[in-house]
């Protein structure tokens, strides 16, 4: 089933990032809040009011240590909405992504006209439950004293560095590009410029991977609302049309003990968006990747076939900025904007939606046209992340 | 002594119907993992049914415990509350081993420096008791 132009995105909402509740002493606010506070928000961009989203579509993304397993109940109750339809997004930080395809399939069978994709979370001032493992990181990781997504990744970043021979050099050109976009971005958490120096002197969390390679908890809450074509174009800001869309979990390059590591589940789901959209990859005017790591960020470059495997070279030479050969991150990425759990996954989606209407400010692409955007979540053992999803969106104009 | 009492616990394994039998195998040390009677499958971690081939019949099998380091870290930093019964070890060598049987499992390299730890290097399976009855299968350098 083609979504191509099926289902367009008419609203954002984002709180600013915070990291209330760290210190004593600290003003406290909670997930609710957050929430609230996002949809009203993307209510007010989209030109929506509450009652409007009554009988459409809610699809609420779980967070790390809040969500009971009514989640998208408790979200509808918290705002008081009634939906006609709702969903939950339990593939973590790749959540955000994956329902932009769930929610224009809904669209799309006319089953709503509106949907409404929110998260939260305030890991600083709300310490929630004691969050659940799976069963392989309880039985056979944490036993060892494996400390989490650090950890993992340090894996594929040594095997990743061992077998392309990336340095600092490479992984740091990233990092300092993303921050130099965060400068530009009002809305960004982490608003300093960057240095190659400083990124290199980041003192090491998990060999190799340093300060600056790590992306940073925040409180906060985002939103997005998706509309048909119909119902979008009566709404108060242009359209962002869903052009193309994949999703891939617990994808394995290779046998599935013993997988490689250093491809994603990207290389699928990217595939699938690229497909779907009729796209190529010059179409394309920038990329927002998810960044729970730097070096996560070059493997979906590379997965996305924007490069071969460790192509060092095109790392060295290309120009990631926002008038670059091949911008990416242009707000900056989840490691400037902060990382509320699983809320992160929305911080490109936001963006390319930015992007898209002309509303880059100072480090608006230029002639944005079309961009892709992707969602990671959850470290599996022995490999990388199981849940991946990619969309590419574009504004009014690739839709004709 | 009163200050090992006081020591906050490591998070241990949960036993399981699915993990058992490899429990009970590192309690005596061997080390063994699932091998699929239809599809001739390694299956690890643990599982119901062969992830290949979906087939019910696997068999717990000896593998040799011997490997070599595919991808390793040094923990720097504890991170979350359930960890932090491994602050006293800090630094120390998180690691994939890849078994010469083909799987890959994640471990700990331990009687070895950390700065002597590397990529490739040939290590032999240790099992250290980490509970009561729950032996950790580790990796230490191959002499």
């Amino acid at each position: 089933m083609s979504l191509r132009g099926k289902a367009a995105i008419v609203g954002i909402g984002e709180t600013p990032a915070d990291r209330l509740g760290g210190k004593p002493g600290d003003p406290r606010k909670i997930t609710s809040q957050y929430l609230a506070w996002a949809v009203r928000l993307a209510l007010e961009d989209a030109g929506l009011t509450k009652k409007d989203l009554d009988g459409q579509g809610l699809a609420a993304i779980y967070t790390t240590n809040h969500s009971q397993p009514f989640w998208p109940e408790e979200v509808a109750a918290l705002l008081g909405i009634t939906p006609a339809v709702s969903l939950a997004g339990g593939n973590g930080g790749a959540s955000a992504v994956s329902l932009l395809g769930q929610a224009a399939a809904m669209i799309k069978a006319g089953l709503v006209d509106l949907v409404l994709c929110l998260a939260a979370a305030a890991p600083f001032s709300e310490h929630g439950r004691d969050r659940m493992e799976p069963v392989d990181t309880r039985d056979f990781e944490m036993p060892f004293g494996v400390m989490g997504p650090n950890c993992k990744i340090s894996f594929v970043m040594s095997r990743y560095m061992h077998e392309s021979g990336m340095t600092t050099d490479h992984f740091g050109k990233i990092a300092v590009t993303a921050r130099y976009h965060a400068t530009l971005n009002p809305n960004a958490y982490l608003r300093k410029a960057l240095t190659l120096e400083e990124y290199k002197n980041g003192r090491l969390i998990s060999d190799p991977i340093r300060l600056y390679d790590c992306v940073m908890p925040a409180n906060g809450g985002k939103a997005y609302i998706m509309a048909s074509p119909e119902r979008a174009r009566t709404l108060r800001k242009p359209p962002v049309y869903l052009l193309g869309w994949g999703e891939r979990n617990n994808a394995s390059a290779g046998p599935r003990f013993q997988a490689n590591p250093l491809i994603t589940g990207i290389r699928e789901s990217g595939r699938a968006a690229f497909e779907m959209a009729g796209v190529s990859h010059n179409d394309i005017d920038f990329l927002g990747l998810y960044d729970d790591y730097v070096p996560i960020i070059m493997l979906q470059i590379e997965d996305l076939g924007f490069c071969g495997k460790n192509d060092r070279e095109f790392f060295e030479k290309t120009d990631f900025t926002f008038k670059g050969d091949l911008p990416i991150q242009t707000g900056g990425g989840i490691i400037n904007c902060g990382q509320p759990s699983t809320t992160g996954g929305m911080v490109h989606v936001i963006e390319a939606v930015r992007q898209l209407r002309g509303e880059g400010g100072a480090r608006q692409v230029p002639d944005a046209k079309i961009g892709l955007v992707t969602g990671l979540g959850a470290v599996n053992y022995g490999k990388n992340f199981g849940c991946t999803a990619a969309a590419i969106l574009g504004n009014s104009e690739t839709v004709r | 002594m009163a200050e090992t009492s006081r020591e906050i616990p490591k998070p241990l394994p949960e036993i399981t119907p699915v993990t058992q039998p490899f429990w009970e195998a590192a309690a005596n040390g061997k080390l063994v993992m699932q091998h699929c009677s239809d599809c001739q499958s390694w299956v690890w971690c643990p599982r119901p049914a062969c992830v290949e081939c979906g087939s019910e019949k696997l068999q717990w099998t000896q593998v040799s415990g011997r490997g070599k380091v595919f991808a390793f870290t040094v923990i720097r930093e504890v991170v979350g509350r359930a960890l932090r019964g491994f602050a006293k070890d800090i630094p120390y060598v998180t690691a994939w081993i890849d078994l010469e049987e083909g799987p890959r499992i994640c471990s700990n390299v331990v009687g070895c420096p950390i700065e002597k730890v590397a990529i490739g290097m040939a290590v032999d399976v240790v099992f250290e008791e980490a509970g009561p009855g729950i032996f950790l299968p580790k990796f230490k350098p191959r002499l």
